[in-house]
């Protein structure tokens, strides 16, 4: 493991465990962002280029800008009075722990003994440029590819209908359906 | 350990964090971004997974859970705002009625 990436790994890590960590909401977000710039460093040194890219302006991004949006608009306090119990936080380490290993001993197992010729070979054949992951959409992913599309406008349909909803009707009205008004 | 492999290590390591994390807290936009973690472990496997096996079908699944988590995100950050609206909170703890 190069140096690269073994820094990336290690900020990958420490970032993702200050999501969990910090009480502060907005803290947690901007660890998030840290973490996802990490991960696309990664992809960029496995030579995915395209998606490294699309992480940075998709996810850490697009996708966080919204985010941050709707914590500005809410304006929480950070979670106050109520601590974590230590029992509680340490039966979900532990069952996170065998859940850590239950996946990852079989597929470190699994890929264990790969014949070191093929990987090398392998690993010059999946270099992810713009053109070549361009070629397999519009070639052999064409109908996932608009089918995609179609998951993004039903998406943004659906946003707009919960947001220009009314308030909910909190007691039933005599006689009528209630509910949505 | 091949350096490949120790990819695969870490996407395992950070999904159990995400986990862990979805397990813990109760803001209903941190547990928003702990599957946004997951999501984006489970993509780093599949960047590995398409650099072992030599060909990109692996960076194109990405690419679609990307679009996928794109709409998630509006979806779901337009359910938290209704919920807020409803029960003036985000934490899941105020809104396990199930009715109103």
């Amino acid at each position: 493991m190069s140096f690269m990436e073994f820094v990336l790994a290690a900020i990958g890590i420490a970032s993702a465990v200050g999501v969990v960590g910090f009480r502060n909401p907005l803290s947690s977000a901007f660890s998030l962002i840290l973490h996802l710039l990490a991960i696309a460093g990664l992809y960029a040194l496995l030579g995915a280029h395209f998606l490294a890219v699309s992480q940075v302006v998709v996810y850490a991004g697009a996708i966080m800008v919204l985010v941050l949006f709707v914590l500005m608009l809410l304006n929480l306090k950070s979670e106050s009075g109520r601590r974590i119990g230590i029992v509680r936080s340490a039966l979900t380490v532990g069952i996170g722990l065998v859940i850590f290993l239950s996946i990852s001993a079989p597929m470190l197992a699994q890929f264990a003994d790969l014949p070191q010729a093929t990987l090398e070979q392998n690993m010059k054949a999946s270099e992810g440029g713009v053109k070549a992951i361009g070629e397999l959409l519009y070639s052999q992913y064409m109908v996932q590819f608009e089918l995609s599309s179609l998951v993004l406008l039903v998406g943004v349909v659906g946003a707009v209908m919960l947001a220009k909803r009314k308030n909910v009707q909190l007691m039933p009205r005599e006689g009528g359906m209630g509910g949505v008004k | 350990m091949d350096p490949i492999t120790s990819y695969l290590g870490i996407a395992c390591l950070l999904f159990t964090i995400g986990g862990i994390g979805l397990c813990l807290r109760r803001n209903a936009i941190v547990l928003f971004m702990c599957v946004e973690m997951m999501l984006n472990a489970v993509n780093l496997a599949f960047v590995a997974f398409s650099k072992i096996h030599g060909n990109l079908d692996g960076q194109v699944a990405v690419f679609f859970v990307m679009v996928i988590a794109a709409a998630e995100s509006a979806i779901g950050l337009a359910i938290i705002l209704s919920v807020f609206r409803s029960v003036a909170s985000i934490e899941t703890t105020d809104a396990a009625e199930l009715k109103w």
